[in-house]
């Protein structure tokens, strides 16, 4: 089916998010979105979605307009939603997740899983996705549970599908195996659109591409009428510079250094971060590196050893004290840790720190986050994921810190953002901040980092240089070099 | 949709009530015709009426504010209703030992004591929370039933006359009644206290607004984890908000206690604490919301006793359940993502 938006326009009080915006998608065809943080993306899928109504403009299907465009009608019209953040029951199976909400029923009522079964199989057979729907969510893997993510809009008679950042936490294999499943859709007649700011999967996989920026279109045609730079100019401004870390002084003092640190998951017999200097963690996610930020922050509470700043034992200050005694914390969950949704963006800024000259000093913040609109009576849910995590760093890196400790800094944010918010740490360590960089970019790391450790069930594996081999470093994180 | 539009919501909320109130009313054998003036007369339609609303609303209004400071950090206060009667106990006690005094300290001492009582029960909560992460829910509806069953027996033992009453407080430390000022409200049972009930959700709000405890109770509320990482003291703040709303709640017990009736007995405070939560609900913690709340729902309490003779009470409350729904339905707000 073809679907296109007319004049989508969408306010939030007083901010424009999408603005003015026709698209046309085809069927047969991936066409990708593609912009930086809080260019309209995200708002534009919603709309489309049906999942939020338009300030003004319309849907067109087919060539009919459509005056009313709700949830139930797109689904009606077989147009879906595939959500980043998969809404599935963890305890329940494949299958069971299929049927919740559309439980298939007999005469009795009773269930009757078989059909809704042999329907999926043969969906999983033409698309090419293998789930296996006996299996309990919880013990598939992040690539398995978005097939069947996938697979239960298919099965629900989705011909329009639409991809909120799919790849955003998934490593470049996993992504092309999804692009691979998606022509198979397209191929078979499907309109796929995909929401991304990764522009090498643009120009690899998808045949048209709309290009957003600050909420209006800024290109919208053939994949190939462009050339790369052509296209992320046209999405982000002048491409963003490589970031390098400032020259290491050896001599510098030792500001961060963790003696003999114990926790439930982590062990870090000694690690040493001199003034000015970055070190780099890196791991496969959930090796620990949670934890580790939460017992330097003082957030819990260590089974054992110390964490000293300047030299001096933080043992037994909570988290205001550490920071008052010159401690930086960014934490890897955002929406947890981060940031209090439904707070303005003003008391957001001033987290733990109200009172004083607070105007002032949330303005500068503000300004120095480079988040937009620079309001801050706004509250936080009118900002993108991107923009919040400019204002959480913005809280952390206000002063000059003896350590900064920050994990995934640049998770989810654009590529322009990204490049910004790694000059900040590297001016910070400039300025003679130790840094501790806990990332799961590789690449971010060894561009920033003057050395790296590996991190590997809690333990420390590995200490490599930042120019090691990508093949050696992926070893170390997947604990060969353990033994 | 017509019914997403606010005034379409309030119209079909309000078509709600009156057709239940209908419905019981004949079920009652009454017509709803008699019964609605009858009501209105008896609880807005005079000057005693008007009083008693009064009367009913102060409490109400501190109590929802008292509900309002835990929810603002995500606390429920179940407790209301143990925190006050053992507050307007411990007035009543405290009141009745103070004929020494001149009016200027025996008044002050009787709702001082009213306050602290109710925060220190409040404050038993408040600690579990803290300090072992029990539920407050599950506890204040413990400690309802204990404040239950210590009443009556501190009143068998010492505290009381030995009956289910404490002895009549000092004439110093009662608050006037408004019948002094102005003889058309002779015998209603409205005081003074009517000026605490104005200036508390007020005082409160401006706390919530200006202070930097009261603005980070309202961050802990909606995420304590975000609070905790950025240094905020979110246990400190938790149970301030708690020991607050239960000091709050005692000072609900002193318009019952100091205002009206002179002394404490058992069960009179019975019922307030849970129809402060719901006032504290639909006045969503903003002060002119708490009052016009507690004024509602003074004016159905009143307008039920009146037709106690001819609708029993029991169709007064199921009334009384289907307004707050209706309201409820008709005040939600526009969802804003």
């Amino acid at each position: 089916m073809r679907i296109d938006a007319r004049r989508l326009t969408k306010r939030y009080g007083g901010l424009v998010a999408l603005d003015d915006v026709s698209v046309e998608l085809a069927p047969g065809k991936i066409t990708a979105v593609l912009g930086e943080n809080g260019a309209g993306k995200s708002t534009l899928l919603k709309l489309l979605g049906g999942l939020e109504p338009a300030t003004s403009g319309e849907v067109v299907l087919d060539g009919r307009a459509r005056e009313r465009w709700t949830l139930a009608d797109a689904r009606d019209a077989g147009v879906f939603v595939v959500h980043q953040h998969f809404s599935l029951v963890p305890s329940f199976t494949g299958l069971q997740n299929l049927m919740l909400g559309d439980e298939p029923v007999g005469p009795l009522g009773a269930l009757r899983p078989r059909p809704l079964r042999d329907r999926a199989e043969r969906t999983m057979r033409e698309a090419g996705l293998g789930v296996d729907l006996g299996a309990r969510v919880s013990a598939m893997s992040l690539g398995e549970r978005q097939r069947l993510e996938i697979l239960r809009v298919l099965v629900r008679g989705a011909t329009t599908l639409l991809f909120d950042e799919p790849t955003a936490t998934q490593t470049r294999g996993e992504a092309s195996r999804l692009y691979a499943m998606m022509r198979r859709l397209a191929d078979g007649g499907a309109t796929v659109t995909v929401v991304t700011h990764h522009l090498d999967e643009v120009v690899a996989h998808a045949d048209a591409v709309v290009v957003l920026r600050r909420g209006r279109r800024a290109f919208a045609g053939g994949v190939r009428d462009k050339t790369i730079d052509e296209l992320a100019r046209l999405a982000l401004g002048d491409a963003p510079s490589a970031v390098t870390p400032p020259p290491l002084d050896h001599d510098a003092p030792i500001a961060l250094e963790l003696d003999a640190l114990r926790g439930r998951r982590v062990d870090v017999p000694s690690l040493r971060v001199r003034r000015g200097e970055i070190v780099g963690v890196a791991g496969v996610d959930g090796n620990g590196q949670d934890e580790l930020v939460e017992l330097i922050s003082g957030l819990s509470t260590a089974l054992g050893g110390r964490v000293l700043l300047d030299g001096a034992s933080l043992d037994g200050l909570d988290v205001a004290a550490r920071r008052a005694a010159g401690l930086g914390t960014v934490f890897a969950d955002r929406h947890r840790f981060g940031v209090v949704m439904g707070a303005t963006v003003h008391d957001n800024l001033m987290l733990g720190e109200l009172g004083g000259d607070e105007a002032a000093r949330a303005r500068a913040r503000l300004l120095a986050s480079g988040a937009s609109p620079a309001r801050p009576e706004l509250p936080i849910e009118a900002f993108s994921g991107g923009n919040q995590q400019k204002i959480v760093l913005a809280r952390a890196l206000d002063r000059r810190l003896v350590a900064l400790v920050v994990a995934q800094p640049t998770r989810g944010i654009d590529a322009a953002a990204a490049a910004d918010v790694r000059r900040r740490l590297a001016r910070a360590a400039t300025d003679g901040s130790a840094i501790l960089l806990l990332s799961s970019d590789l690449d971010e790391l060894r561009q920033l980092s003057h050395r790296l450790i590996v991190l590997h069930r809690g333990r420390v594996v590995a200490e490599l240089a930042p120019d090691v081999d990508e093949a050696a470093l992926g070893r170390a994180m997947l604990g060969a070099s353990a033994a | 949709m017509t019914l997403t539009r606010p005034h379409a919501r309030a119209i079909v909320a309000a078509a709600i009530v009156l057709l239940t109130f209908d419905l019981l009313v004949f079920a009652a054998g009454e017509s709803p015709w008699i019964a609605l003036s009858r009501g209105l007369a008896g609880s807005l339609g005079t000057a005693y009426g008007v009083g008693q609303v009064l009367y009913k609303a102060t409490s109400l209004a501190i109590a929802g504010a008292a509900f309002s400071v835990a929810y603002r950090a995500g606390l429920f206060n179940v407790g209301l209703e143990g925190q006050l009667s053992l507050a307007a106990l411990a007035s009543g006690v405290v009141g009745a030992r103070l004929g020494w005094a001149p009016w200027w300290l025996a008044l002050p001492l009787a709702v001082a004591a009213a306050v602290a009582v109710g925060g220190a029960w409040a404050a038993i909560a408040a600690w579990l929370r803290v300090a072992f992460g029990a539920h407050e829910v599950i506890t204040t509806i413990l400690l309802n039933r204990l404040a239950d069953a210590l009443i009556p027996l501190a009143l068998a033992h010492g505290l009381g006359d030995g009956g289910v009453r404490t002895g009549d407080v000092a004439h110093a430390a009662t608050i006037p009644r408004l019948s002094t000022l102005t003889h058309a409200l002779a015998g209603s049972a409205a005081s003074l206290a009517v000026v605490l009930a104005v200036l508390t959700p007020a005082l409160l709000d401006r706390w919530e607004r200006r202070s930097i405890a009261g603005r980070e109770l309202g961050l802990v509320g909606p995420s304590p984890d975000a609070c905790r990482a950025a240094g905020v003291p979110v246990a400190r703040r938790l149970f301030a908000a708690l020991t607050l709303s239960g000091a709050l709640a005692g000072l609900t017990a002193c318009g019952v206690v100091l205002g009206y009736k002179g002394h404490y007995e058992l069960g009179m405070t019975a019922g307030t604490g849970f129809a402060g939560i719901a006032v504290g609900l639909l006045g969503r913690g903003r002060p002119l919301g708490l009052l016009a709340a507690a004024l509602l729902v003074g004016a159905l309490q009143q307008a039920g006793l009146v037709l106690n003779a001819s609708v029993p009470k029991e169709a007064t409350d199921v009334l009384f359940g289907v307004v707050i729904l209706a309201v409820a339905i008709a005040g939600r707000r526009e969802e804003a993502r």
